[in-house]
């Protein structure tokens, strides 16, 4: 499930951005996506996020390996989503926010001021806590990235990709001209994933997509994380500790007042944390 | 045919007055002529069906278009020609009362999945359509009008009552509306001829409607050009206050940071709305007359006034109908990385336009009855066509029925122009409302 690899710090301040920068020590995989070495894609250096005088992230760093499936768990009010969407900038849209520090895609800083956030949200696919489809038929959910972004020709290649990729082909492929509302709970959220993965984004955004959602439905959906893993990084803010323990190969445990204590392979956080706080969280003692 | 026999029939009354016109121009003797003209050939084709199946096509074809044309020439002259002829209550009875009581009888028998009860209707309403046909002229209707009303709308109208009140029990109460309308009208007519009223005598006729102003007789006068008028302002005022207030409010829900300046907006838009009419009417004289030079009393100048005076409304409504619309919506499409517009033109507004659009036909329902403006703006009071263009001047109804109430005050324009004016007038509106909430629950239901 996680890569037997040295303990990467959660405060990293190793600043080396080549391509692989968590070594891995091969002889000890047990996953079946570890042959590759772990790439950096997002990386966190030291960021805060006010909203208006309230600090919702204290000096957050962390580095977010491709193609793997990276959770954040802890409890309510904590900042992990709002970390989440630090990374595709969709705090621009809260007037009272405002972020500091880093924030590397590829190299490349997200808050830089020649970054236009609309291009960078084309890179960046978020899928949210509520399945949002738009009140439009099931093909034009799909296609909507598509449209906005002037994708020439047709879509009903994508448009089927999407939805096979979606699990989701099979139960509305006669009937695409259907409203999305029509759905089901689950599949709604499966729409939104499959509307998230038509424009094919680098990096794919979750933020507690199952919790809505009833325990079969949130099994597909976490099958769907994980075979999603293996063509997108997916980061996924989550509740629950199960979920994350489940599909995730990295960790990170944020605790009240926007900290993130840890971050690591998932199986070392769940069995032998290195903070007393978060043993405590994971636990149940508190949170 | 006095309308007032037919008017309490209610729902199918036009069928009614179609049957009773064709009747009118057709005899009753002559109907039943060509009824058994074309019976004839109808019944010897099913006879030719059941007895014998062997006949070639052609044959069949042959024979049935011989005996139509036959019976055709031949039929009609034999009825019309006979020494003794039933009444044309009774033939009207048989000829039309009879297929629709077969109809409303399979119709029944279809719904309820019942023969019995099938028959039970058919053979009921036939007898009723008879029972018009004898009784008819005691109860004060000619026996002919009351045959033809009772065939084909009261049994009709009947029997779908019935049906629909025995195969779905928990709809009954929905034929309490049609009840209550048509038996108000009843009552109407029933308390109208106890008390010895006159008659209604509307002065909404086709030379109302399609005449212009007669300062010497209210009986010549008529409310054409101010119809069209009003139209051609409504027109105006959509098309400059419909993009402005949708415009501005998406501006200002989607665009526009929230500071002092678009609170003070805000404020100002709201208290716009509630401000008197006529002071929009100054603002109009003021701005487009005086300051911009334009002719008092025309299209544009009183179109433009009245969109002003809506403007509020319509931004108002829209806000609402745009605040309406979930973030969740906004959230997704601005995560597919789609720009403000982009967002605006593909989610928020189709998914708040049934609101804006029922928003703003109220508020135009609104303009078309504002007086106080248009005669700020000097809107003639009197006009005798339709403007030609939108600097010629124009009338509009509100406009015409103050002239009659003062101008020409007197006992003819007082007791019909005025009131005629007024129903034309509140007709229009309550007809632009029915379209807002029909055009909003269309949408509704597509969404």
């Amino acid at each position: 499930m996680s890569n037997e690899e040295p303990t990467t710090e959660a405060r990293t301040s190793a600043p080396d951005r080549s391509s692989a920068t968590t070594s891995v020590d091969a002889g000890e995989e047990t996953s079946d996506r570890a042959a590759e070495p772990d790439r950096t894609i997002v990386e966190a250096r030291n960021i805060d996020v006010w909203y208006d005088e309230d600090q919702a992230l204290r000096d957050v760093s962390m580095e977010v390996p491709e193609k793997k499936v990276t959770a954040m768990i802890g409890p309510s009010g904590c900042g992990k989503s709002t970390f989440l969407r630090c990374i595709n900038r969709m705090n621009d849209l809260v007037d009272a926010a405002r972020v500091e520090g880093e924030l590397l895609l590829g190299s490349k800083n997200v808050y830089d001021a020649d970054v236009d956030p609309i291009a960078l949200r084309r890179r960046v696919g978020i899928v949210f806590q509520k399945p949002n489809p738009f009140p439009k038929s099931i093909y034009d959910n799909v296609a909507y990235g598509l449209e906005i972004q002037d994708v020439e020709g047709g879509h009903d290649a994508i448009v089927e990709r999407s939805l096979e990729r979606a699990a989701l082909w099979e139960e509305v492929e006669d009937r695409l001209e259907e409203s999305g509302l029509e759905l089901s709970g689950g599949q709604q959220q499966r729409l939104c994933i499959a509307r998230a993965i038509a424009t094919d984004p680098e990096v794919l955004l979750m933020d507690e997509p199952a919790s809505a959602l009833d325990p079969i439905a949130t099994n597909q959906i976490e099958d769907l994380i994980e075979d999603l893993a293996e063509e997108y990084t997916v980061i996924i803010v989550t509740h629950n500790m199960q979920q994350a323990a489940r599909i995730s190969d990295k960790t990170a445990v944020f605790l009240t007042g926007g900290e993130l204590v840890e971050f690591d392979d998932t199986r070392q956080v769940f069995e032998s944390p290195q903070s007393q706080r978060v043993e405590d969280y994971i636990t149940g003692k508190f949170g | 045919m006095p309308s007032r026999v037919i008017s309490p029939a209610g729902s199918a009354r036009h069928l009614a007055s179609i049957a009773i016109v064709f009747l009118d121009v057709l005899p009753p003797l002559v109907w039943l002529g060509y009824v058994l003209a074309l019976a004839l050939p109808l019944a010897a084709s099913v006879a030719i069906e059941r007895v014998d199946r062997q006949l070639p096509f052609l044959a069949r074809f042959g024979l049935l278009a011989a005996l139509l044309v036959a019976s055709l020439l031949f039929v009609p002259g034999v009825v019309t020609s006979m020494p003794t002829v039933p009444t044309g209550s009774i033939i009207v009875a048989v000829t039309l009362g009879g297929p629709i009581a077969a109809i409303v009888g399979r119709f029944a028998a279809g719904r309820l999945e019942n023969r019995r009860t099938g028959l039970a209707v058919g053979g009921g309403s036939f007898l009723a359509v008879l029972g018009a046909a004898f009784l008819g002229s005691s109860v004060g209707l000619a026996a002919l009008p009351a045959t033809i009303l009772t065939s084909v709308s009261l049994v009709p109208a009947a029997a779908y009552v019935l049906v629909v009140a025995i195969d779905r029990p928990g709809r009954r109460i929905g034929l309490l509306l049609p009840a209550v309308v048509f038996g108000g009208a009843l009552l109407g007519a029933v308390v109208v001829d106890a008390m010895n009223f006159a008659g209604p005598n509307s002065w909404i006729d086709w030379g109302f409607l399609t005449g212009v102003h007669n300062s010497s007789s209210a009986a010549a006068a008529g409310f054409y050009p101010v119809i069209g008028g009003s139209i051609i302002l409504m027109v105006i005022v959509a098309v400059l206050a419909f993009p402005l207030g949708v415009g501005t409010a998406v501006y200002l829900e989607e665009y526009a940071p929230d500071n002092r300046f678009t609170r003070i907006i805000d404020v100002n838009i709201s208290n716009l709305a509630g401000v008197p009419s006529v002071v929009y009417g100054l603002l109009g004289l003021g701005l487009f007359i005086t300051y911009l030079g334009e002719s008092p009393g025309t299209a544009l100048v009183g179109g433009a006034t009245l969109g002003l005076l809506i403007l509020p409304i319509v931004i108002i409504s829209a806000r609402e109908a745009i605040r309406s619309v979930p973030d969740s919506m906004r959230q997704a499409s601005y995560g597919m990385g789609a720009t403000r517009w982009q967002t605006v033109k593909n989610v928020v507004l189709p998914e708040a336009f049934p609101g804006i659009l029922t928003g703003t036909i109220l508020a135009i329902g609104r303009a078309i009855g504002e007086t106080a403006p248009l005669v700020v703006v000097g809107l003639p009071s009197v006009i005798y066509s339709l403007p030609t263009d939108l600097s010629s001047s124009v009338g509009a109804m509100p406009m015409q029925i103050y002239a009659w109430a003062s101008l020409y005050a007197g006992p003819g324009f007082y007791n019909s122009a005025v009131p005629a004016g007024v129903v034309v007038l509140l007709v229009v509106l309550l007809a632009m409302n029915s379209v807002a909430i029909a055009l909003r629950n269309r949408y509704q239901r597509e969404n």
